[in-house]
């Protein structure tokens, strides 16, 4: 007979960006702080993101989503007056150390954007834009990996007829599946999505939802999203983010039905002013 | 009620100006078109008997209310037949059916009347070893001018200048043009496109810098590229180019001559500013999100440029292609400099290795209607070819446009929900 005894190392509530040990953790902040010039865009915000879950990044507009995202596949490198302190890892390895090769990185770290932005170019193209850079030049061998990342995003059996059709004809929630094939055509292991659903339209939000769950078998997915309605649906965890500061991290039922700190409350029942 | 309160006063006011613009560019159009066909159409022999007995038989070539100016038979040199007859004195005029006009190989014309065998007498008198063609144009009618006219035509488009470079085709002229401009785009595009891209992801102090010069360089005359090219490329580096390579033939000049490469360079300079203006205002319009989405799948800053954003501004490149070819074309002061010549003893392109001869002198279109129209000596043969000419130079130009507007459109369908 086997009676499940709580562990009694474990804390019943462990702090913010905690998560239980035998958790895989494919992601992690330590401490990270960001200013655009002399504003602090993120304060201090440490927690670890598990692997091949869906972690949900909630909060109120400006309290740092996008440009934590943003931190950790380095695309705030591009903005010349980013300043980053503190620690991001993936797989362990911090993504600021010197001998990080930032293109390298990005390739293990795939993004989805706000909205859809598929290249001009045609289906096929945009899908094989990653190979290509990485140096597949063989017909057949770009065919399969452009045929493997369409099925991933589901997207190949509406496009397989119209490969060569230019992408910017596809309906927008074909387009946003289609820049998610073409994040999966490099072989990503973690996927930032930022608000990717928020320029859909219902049906195809859910479908896009469903997609996710899918990836999620397969790779590790932060989603942003101001829409706690698909923060329940989709995440597995959830952090919330309040003017910079990671208020509380946990599972996501637990913090959207129980959440221990009172700001979480109000945001999430819509107290928040 | 008042027309200003209701703002239609505005709309006729602008309306006037655009239709005042169109009605010029047509207005001009329309007279280079005849004005340079009808130097093509074959005129009427005009037999004039004066008061004293004598006659002379040959084409009007410019008339006014007191006097007639009539090109007769040219004996000993082109130019040598005009005559000039007071209306006064002039009996009648008439167009009598056999009269023929004899071009001769050298450009001379012969006037006379009679069958096939006068006029053959006629051609073996003037010491001309052939004759180009023998018409009696007076016993033509309307089709049977027209397919001389057509005939005209493909000589004048087809056939090299013989020497006095008064008549004959244009063929050197416009294959010197065409040339002259296809190298340029060569020499242009890489230059402009990648200064542009420097321009573009360049933001800073040096850059403005940059860009303010190069801005300022599309306000300088033409004359003055023409200035620098002599002296930088023709004097400067084909004089160095010359001892270092082509020591033997010294004092021959090779490079160190006017030549094809020199001007194309020159008009490179010249339409370098267009290029890069319209090339960067091109990568602005690139939405920043297709950037983003590059390097977020690992694409370093030089691939995103080479693979996403200079296709996704093709048709910037073949706009700022465009306007390069429109101001190159029609840039002659600065190629009188740097090595267009009246007659050139060689074309630039021709069947023997290496085919493209960049240091040889060519001719241009542009510089046959200058020198047609002014500098000739035969000033009556002379406009009306200059008439022909620029109506050629115009189609060019034209042909060249249309060429790279029609890409840029096939381009611009492929990109059209990119811009909305």
């Amino acid at each position: 007979m086997l009676i499940a005894h709580p562990d009694p190392t474990l804390p019943n509530e462990p702090p913010p960006g905690a998560l239980p040990a035998d958790v895989e953790i494919a992601l992690e902040m330590r401490a990270l702080s960001v200013w655009y010039g002399a504003r602090k865009a993120l304060d201090s915000v440490s927690f670890a993101v598990p692997a091949r879950k869906i972690t949900a990044l909630i909060g109120p507009s400006a309290s740092g989503k996008s440009s934590l995202l943003r931190c950790l596949n380095r695309l705030n490198d591009e903005i010349a007056d980013c300043r980053i302190e503190g620690e991001v890892l993936v797989g362990g390895a911090n993504a600021y150390a010197k001998d990080i090769v930032v293109h390298e990185l990005r390739r293990r770290v795939g993004m989805v954007f706000q909205r859809p932005n598929p290249f001009p170019l045609s289906v096929y193209d945009n899908v094989a834009y990653g190979p290509r850079l990485l140096g597949v030049k063989r017909g057949h061998l770009l065919d399969d990996a452009v045929e493997s990342a369409l099925r991933a995003a589901s997207l190949w059996d509406e496009v397989a007829a119209r490969l060569d059709d230019s992408a910017l004809e596809l309906s927008l929630g074909q387009q946003q599946r289609l820049v998610i094939a073409r994040a999966l055509a490099v072989g990503p292991e973690i996927l930032l999505m930022d608000e990717p659903a928020s320029a859909l339209d219902p049906a195809s939000t859910l479908r896009f939802e469903e997609l996710v769950r899918e990836l999620a078998l397969r790779y590790t997915v932060l989603i942003v999203t101001h829409n706690m309605q698909q923060a329940a649906r989709v995440s597995d965890y959830t952090a919330f983010l309040h003017e910079g500061r990671l208020v509380e991290f946990g599972e996501t039922d637990a913090l959207l039905t129980n959440p221990r700190e009172r700001l979480t409350e109000d945001y999430i029942t819509g107290r928040y002013a | 009620m008042n027309v200003a309160a209701k703002g239609e006063a505005g709309t006729w006011l602008v309306a006037g100006a655009a239709a005042a613009c169109l009605a010029a560019l047509l207005a001009l159009l329309a007279w280079l078109t005849l004005a340079g066909l009808a130097a093509l159409w074959p005129s009427r022999i005009v037999e004039a008997r004066l008061d004293d007995g004598r006659n002379a038989l040959g084409e009007i070539v410019a008339s006014s209310d007191a006097a007639l100016a009539i090109r007769t038979s040219e004996r000993d040199r082109i130019g040598g037949g005009y005559v000039r007859l007071l209306r006064s004195t002039i009996a009648s005029t008439s167009e009598p059916d056999d009269a023929f006009v004899v071009a001769l190989a050298d450009g001379r014309r012969l006037y006379g009347r009679g069958d096939a065998s006068v006029a053959a007498a006629a051609q073996r008198d003037s010491g001309s070893p052939e004759a180009e063609e023998t018409v009696w144009p007076n016993a033509l009618g309307f089709f049977g001018r027209a397919g001389l006219f057509v005939r005209h035509a493909g000589r004048f488009l087809a056939t090299s200048t013989p020497a006095p470079a008064l008549v004959g085709g244009v063929l050197p002229a416009l294959i010197g043009t065409v040339t002259l401009v296809a190298l340029m785009s060569l020499i242009v595009m890489p230059l402009g496109v990648a200064a542009a891209v420097y321009l573009h992801e360049r933001r800073g102090f040096a850059a403005s810098l940059v860009r303010g010069a190069i801005a300022n360089l599309a306000g300088v005359p033409s004359i003055v590229y023409g200035v620098l090219g002599l002296g930088l490329f023709v004097h400067g580096l084909g004089a160095d180019l010359d001892r270092w390579f082509f020591a033997d033939r010294l004092p021959v000049p090779t490079f160190g001559a006017g030549g094809l490469l020199w001007a194309a360079l020159t008009l490179a300079i010249l339409t370098l500013p267009v290029v890069v203006v319209s090339v960067e205002e091109g990568l602005a319009r690139i939405p920043p999100s297709l950037r983003a989405g590059s390097l977020a799948l690992g694409a370093t800053e030089g691939e995103t440029i080479w693979r996403l954003l200079l296709p996704a501004a093709r048709p910037a490149l073949l706009t700022g292609l465009i306007l390069a070819i429109a101001r190159a074309a029609g840039a002659v002061a600065p190629l009188m400099l740097v090595g267009v010549v009246k007659l050139a003893p060689a074309l630039p392109v021709d069947a023997t290795f290496p085919y493209l001869h960049p240091s040889r002198q060519f001719m241009h279109l542009g510089f046959t209607v200058y020198d047609a129209a002014l500098a000739g000596p035969d000033a009556l043969r002379g406009v009306p070819r200059a008439f022909a000419a620029a109506l050629l130079l115009v189609a060019v130009v034209v042909a060249l446009n249309l060429f790279a507007i029609v890409l840029r459109n096939r381009l611009r369908e492929r990109y059209r929900a990119l811009e909305s």
